[in-house]
């Protein structure tokens, strides 16, 4: 079934910190420096601004937003949970808001010190062993060891590997077309600095499948993206970049990042269910893409997600990948700004605001007829989807 | 006196033999039988009269690795009350020792073991040895420090004259505190080198236990491993829910499976490193057997697997249950998340024993033996040394051990020769024949660190029947013992 809100929604604005490891400043002056930014690069007051949309793990909360920026009226405020899942669910909310009338302008966002203050990757082992259900998720896991989200991934890596004879090399192009993509945007990270695939496999372990460079960075930064109708899009400053379609999805078995209980555990089936209703709402095919966002936090599941969204069929994407396939000039060249390894970590925030420069036609790695370009967020945990497209 | 002079005064010792060491008893089957116990050999030739006089031996026979242990002095005077004034020992190895300690190489340690069977024991041979100095090399830099090693053999015979067999051993004397830095030339040094963690396993994540999972962690807390079961409609399923979702009832029961199941994933932590566990951690995700989802699938299950590394790891190895009492009460008889836990971790399948034996035809080059894991107790230590009679106070008194600078009590050489000929003559079969056991020493074993054996076929000649395995033991220090078994089979 198509979505009734796709198509009447657009980006209108991006706007982000630079990508830093250490910010010197607060996370809610990052997300209000990204915020304004994001206004400004549509032309829109931000106190026009009147609905919100943000991650369940931000730390900025929507009240402190609405007083940074002046605004004075919020008749929208939703948060998503399931960390780097979130992204696209951020703006398909703030679809949704405007094209029923909830709001007029809702900024998505999001902003931390990741790298400087809280490190995501250091582990769960401080959470509390309470008697929630979110809490006790972690008491068939963490008593064990397998504490990040490093660890989490490799239990699926390996299968993968077993199931489908894909090795460390197919992960390392990942990384290498991350990389290339970044050496040459001027924002990333890694900026000038692409790698080949024996620095990939002579990095050293994280967890065993996993190389250190088959993980994303750390970074401190924040990102923000406004959406409004495309009838107001008209009078701004950029060309509307429209949400064809947008999605979110868990599927049978879901836990958070760690569905070992599933019959199969080589895909992602929770990337399966935005799949299905990415195309279904949009009307296009995997051949109509020509670029794509693909969320990568650690280098497996960028495979995964190609043979979800049906670039390639089940177990292929090994083939897909080689020879270039998802670099510049290649099949599909995937996260042209260098993705969350080579450009920044921003929990897929910054992915969108690439789709939304290939889509305006202005990232630093620009492909041709970029017209529909695909986004995604965090794998492995309850997720979400956005295709973006020019305005007709 | 120079480093020359000392070498010389060596050197003439080498060929010297030393006085014939007679058995106080000849071979017995209540030894044997004792020496089985402690080793969990359930090798038949050994202990049944039936089954031994229907193998290549006719009868009973001792454990070839049991060729040294009869002729050794019993039981000395209780360590702590031995007497200061002890005549020296006139044995050419122990006058070597002596030399090499007034000029200050102190140190020692076992580098080699080898043994060579001519013939199995019998019940009633009176074993006899004479030791030959084979020799002393000249002072080496070793990553422990200078050094001499000292080579003696041990010809073995029984009182009527009859070569049953031969025993090289080989061992470094060396001056503490002159080793190079970290050259990790020998197994030993490579071991003493590494830090021995040592984490209390009370600092691991405690799990949050409420309503909906606590009749798993209290099953695990008696060692049994439960399963969520639906007492509606029978399905088992993990992890717990307080709902089935396949009949919808709130009727939640359990299961108690074996724990054996096979691993279907898993990972090799190695970063960040966290309190309470060791590093590499391989943590794995395991299909368990006896549990049905009701669609035909097994039911998985995550834990840590112990006594096996990284490399030994692999999708489809089978496994069994371990347990871990973890933490200790935050709360006296507390039972939810503040009382005692104790948690499951897997361990590779102990393997079955062959009750037939192979033949060098069904044997390949290259074969690998299933991965044998022992979740070593100081009893099977202290069994083991009394078992060999090695009565040495270091492996069965742990203070005065520790006195000495071990950490612990510690396995003593044949009891890890004697499980090492177990390991393989449990895969090969009972009517195998050893005829050598050889291995270099490295880290010592010392209680509550798994001790995991592997193994892979060296070398077989079809037409002789002689097998040669290559056989490792292992714990979190590294390479406890790496040598061979040499076997002969029927062709």
């Amino acid at each position: 079934m198509k979505h009734s809100y796709a198509g009447r929604a657009a980006i209108v604005g991006i706007g982000a910190t630079e990508f830093s490891k250490a910010s010197g400043r607060s996370e809610l002056q990052l997300a209000l420096e990204a915020c304004a930014a994001a206004c400004a690069d549509a032309g829109v007051d931000p106190r026009q601004v009147n609905g919100l949309s943000t991650f369940t793990m931000e730390s900025n909360p929507e009240s402190e937003i609405m007083r940074g920026l002046g605004i004075p009226e919020l008749t929208h405020f939703s948060r998503i949970h399931f960390g780097g899942g979130a992204p696209c669910a951020t703006v398909q909310y703030a679809a949704m808001a405007v094209a029923s009338g909830v709001a007029d302008y809702v900024l998505c966002y999001r902003a931390f010190n990741e790298r400087s203050g809280r490190r995501f990757g250091v582990g769960v082992q401080d959470r509390p062993a309470g008697a929630t259900a979110e809490e006790a998720q972690f008491a068939f896991t963490s008593p064990f060891g397998l504490l990040t989200p490093a660890s989490w991934v490799a239990m699926f890596a390996t299968r993968m590997m077993h199931e489908y004879g894909v090795t460390s090399e197919d992960f390392g192009r990942v990384a290498v077309a991350d990389r290339r993509h970044a050496a040459t945007n001027p924002a990333a990270h890694f900026y000038g600095q692409p790698i080949r695939l024996e620095d990939h496999q002579a990095s050293r372990w994280i967890v065993e499948p996993l190389h250190l460079l088959d993980c994303c960075q750390e970074t401190d930064g924040g990102q923000a993206m406004l959406v409004t109708t495309p009838e107001r899009a008209r009078d701004l400053a950029q060309p509307a970049v429209i949400v064809e379609a947008a999605a979110q999805g868990m599927a049978d078995d879901q836990h958070m990042m760690r569905s070992f209980f599933r019959e199969s555990i080589v895909g992602l089936p929770e990337m399966g269910t935005c799949a299905r209703q990415i195309w279904e709402t949009s009307g296009l095919a995997p051949a109509d893409v020509k670029t794509a966002v693909l969320y990568d936090h650690f280098t497996p599941f960028v495979l995964a997600q190609l043979e979800e969204f049906g670039f390639c069929g089940p177990g292929e994407a090994k083939d897909f990948v080689a020879d270039g396939g998802i670099e510049l000039g290649g099949r599909l060249p995937v996260n042209t700004h260098g993705g969350q390894l080579g450009e920044a970590y921003l929990h897929g925030m910054n992915g969108i605001a690439e789709g939304v420069r290939q889509v305006r036609g202005t990232s630093v790695n620009q492909v041709e007829g970029a017209e529909h370009v695909l986004v995604t967020g965090g794998t492995g945990v309850p997720t979400s989807a956005l295709m973006l497209g020019a305005a007709g | 006196m120079s480093a020359d002079d000392l070498l010389t005064r060596l050197r003439a010792l080498v060929g010297q033999q030393g006085p014939v060491q007679s058995a106080r008893h000849p071979v017995n089957l209540p030894a044997i039988a004792d020496w089985c116990d402690a080793m969990g050999d359930g090798n038949p030739v050994y202990t049944d009269e039936e089954a031994a006089a229907k193998s290549r031996h006719g009868g009973i026979v001792a454990p070839p690795a049991t060729l040294d242990i009869w002729d050794r002095p019993g039981l000395p005077a209780q360590p702590r009350f031995r007497p200061a004034a002890k005549p020296p020992a006139a044995d050419p190895r122990s006058r070597t020792l002596r030399l090499l300690e007034e000029a200050g190489f102190i140190g020692v340690v076992a580098v080699n073991s080898e043994l060579e069977i001519a013939r199995y024991l019998r019940p009633g041979d009176v074993v006899q040895n004479t030791q030959i100095l084979d020799d002393v090399s000249e002072e080496k830099q070793t990553a422990l420090g200078v050094g001499h090693f000292v080579t003696t053999r041990q010809r073995y015979e029984t009182s009527d004259g009859e070569h049953v067999g031969d025993l090289l051993f080989r061992i470094l004397k060396f001056k503490p505190s002159s080793g190079q830095q970290s050259t990790g030339t020998s197994p030993a040094a490579a071991a003493q080198a590494r830090p021995a963690p040592d984490p209390s396993p009370a600092l691991r994540p405690r799990p949050g236990i409420n309503k909906d999972n606590e009749a798993l962690w209290e099953g695990y807390r008696n060692h049994e491993l439960r399963l969520p079961r639906c007492n509606g409609c029978g399905r088992v399923f993990f992890p717990p829910s307080p709902r089935c979702s396949s009949c919808g009832a709130f009727d939640m029961g359990y299961v108690v499976v074996s724990g054996r199941g096979t691993l279907y994933s898993f990972s090799v932590v190695h970063h960040p490193q966290v309190p309470g566990f060791r590093y590499p951690l391989v943590v794995g995700l395991v299909e368990l057997d006896g549990a049905d989802d009701g669609a035909g699938r097994g039911v998985r299950f995550l834990a840590d697997l112990v006594g096996v590394s990284p490399a030994q790891a692999e999708v489809g190895m089978p496994l069994e249950i371990e347990w871990l009492d973890s933490h200790p009460a935050l709360v006296e008889g507390a039972t939810d998340s503040r009382g005692p836990i104790t948690v499951p971790q897997f361990r590779p399948a102990t393997p079955t024993r062959r009750e037939d034996t192979l033949t060098a035809g069904s044997v390949q080059e290259g074969q690998r033996l299933p991965l044998w894991t022992l979740p070593l107790a100081p009893t099977h230590i202290v069994a083991g040394a009394l078992a060999t009679r090695d009565f040495q106070d270091v492996h069965h008194d742990r203070d005065l051990a520790v006195q000495k600078g071990s950490k612990d009590i510690f396995l003593n050489i044949n009891t890890s020769l004697g499980l090492m000929e177990r390991y393989v003559t449990d895969w090969s079969g009972p009517d195998a024949a050893v005829t050598a056991l050889r291995v270099r020493l490295g880290a010592p074993a010392y209680p509550y660190m798994p001790l995991t054996f592997s193994g892979a076929v060296k070398s077989v000649d079809a037409d002789t029947g002689r097998v040669v395995v290559g056989v490792q033991a292992s714990n979190e220090l590294g390479p406890h013992v790496t040598g061979t078994v040499e076997l002969e089979l029927q062709p």
